[in-house]
């Protein structure tokens, strides 16, 4: 396979699905409630680990890695369990009628001070647990959290879509990276106190990418997230919302890194910005390791 | 004055210039079309170029892009059009 039809088939595959499909699975989801749904995410993922056979070596590559030890079929299976899971979730996390969700905090402080602040911040992600999640924070806080979330203009219109089926009354905002002045828009969110929410741990486009050490080899990670932040000096926030079984979440955010001014020399800031990024990002995979849902060869 | 379509006024050179200087392109300002596409192909440049190239000129020319503005596919279409756009907004 070449590498970019490697590149384009994991572009499209964590959101192939077709509008249609996604939104009876919506309807679905929420005629049946979260628990028989849930039930019906065993025979699904079993399917899927004898249907995938690529994301199933993806799975078992990465699990050898953060479990030190050779994965068995239950583990690959509990992989795309848990990733099924915390999708279905989405449905009810976004959603009006939401269930109660029990959702631990950490690091509460550095939303209050930014708030207090103004001007926002880039919340940096991963594909790792539920990024939706920080939608009950702000439910729980009595007052929604403003996320702009910025992606590759290829999934921003599904996603946009998809936002819109789930609630359409979501505050949400989707900005794709496609046009000329994708990121015009992102400063002057900022500055209207939005947090910025980007995935940083895919690289889609094969330019302006660092390789780091990441659970035991290298990984190209991309470069854009962070140089944003440091563009537009904007606090680099990092979240991860881990999926702890039954209805708990588990959400920590860390300050990466604060740009009082813009930096001169920007290579010695991104690095030791993104080192940090990507150190963290392992240590979360190693607390909870089945929240990792980067299926594909991700150390290519 | 009357200009060939293709090449720069004295304006339109030296944004070129300040763009090639901010993003340190492996090209000569001068090579720049005027008429060619800033974004995506043509100059080729990326939405943290085109975020880079606002940046600069707020603080060369005083003069503010703005995200919302339905025009903007036409400012950032070339290099002269974002000079036409910058010289009716500058300061002084």
């Amino acid at each position: 396979m070449t590498g970019t039809a490697r590149v384009q088939e994991w572009v499209s595959r964590p959101e192939r699905g077709s509008l249609p499909a996604i939104r009876l699975g919506i309807w679905a989801a929420r005629r049946m409630g979260r628990p028989v749904a849930r039930l019906l995410l065993y025979p699904l993922c079993l399917y899927f680990c004898l249907s995938s056979p690529a994301a199933g070596r993806a799975s078992r590559a990465y699990l050898r890695r953060v479990l030190g030890r050779a994965p068995g079929l239950a583990d690959q299976f509990r992989h795309f369990l848990t990733f099924a899971r915390c999708l279905l979730d989405r449905v009810f996390l976004l959603g009006d009628r939401t269930e109660d969700f029990e959702v631990t905090v950490h690091g509460e402080q550095i939303l209050r001070d930014i708030e207090a602040r103004g001007g926002g911040c880039i919340l940096i992600g991963a594909h790792f647990g539920s990024f939706e999640v920080a939608r009950a924070i702000g439910r729980k806080r009595r007052r929604d959290l403003p996320i702009t979330l910025l992606m590759y203009e290829e999934n921003a219109q599904k996603i946009r879509a998809a936002l819109s089926a789930i609630n359409p009354s979501l505050a949400t905002e989707v900005i794709g990276l496609g046009r000329a002045d994708s990121l015009i828009a992102v400063a002057e969110r900022l500055r209207a106190g939005h947090f910025i929410g980007v995935l940083a741990d895919r690289n889609v486009q094969g330019k302006d990418l660092a390789r780091y050490p990441f659970l035991g080899a290298e990984a190209a990670f991309p470069q854009g997230p962070f140089r944003i932040a440091m563009m537009l000096q904007s606090p680099a926030v990092l979240m991860a919302g881990m999926y702890r079984g039954g209805k708990r979440y588990e959400v920590h955010f860390e300050l990466l890194a604060e740009p009082a001014a813009r930096p001169l020399d920007a290579a010695p800031w991104l690095d030791t910005v993104m080192r940090r990024y990507v150190a963290r990002l392992e240590h979360y995979c190693r607390q909870a390791p089945y929240n990792w849902f980067n299926f594909y060869d991700f150390w290519a | 004055m009357t200009a060939d379509i293709a090449t720069q006024s004295a304006e339109e050179s030296s944004l070129a210039q300040l763009i090639v200087e901010t993003l340190n392109l492996d090209q000569h300002a001068a090579a720049i079309d005027p008429e060619a596409p800033l974004h995506g192909e043509g100059l080729g440049l990326d939405s943290i170029d085109m975020l880079e190239i606002s940046l600069t000129v707020a603080q060369r020319y005083g003069v503010k892009l703005r995200a919302d503005g339905e025009g903007n596919a036409e400012i950032f279409r070339s290099l002269r059009s974002l000079n036409a756009y910058i010289q009716a907004h500058r300061e002084s």
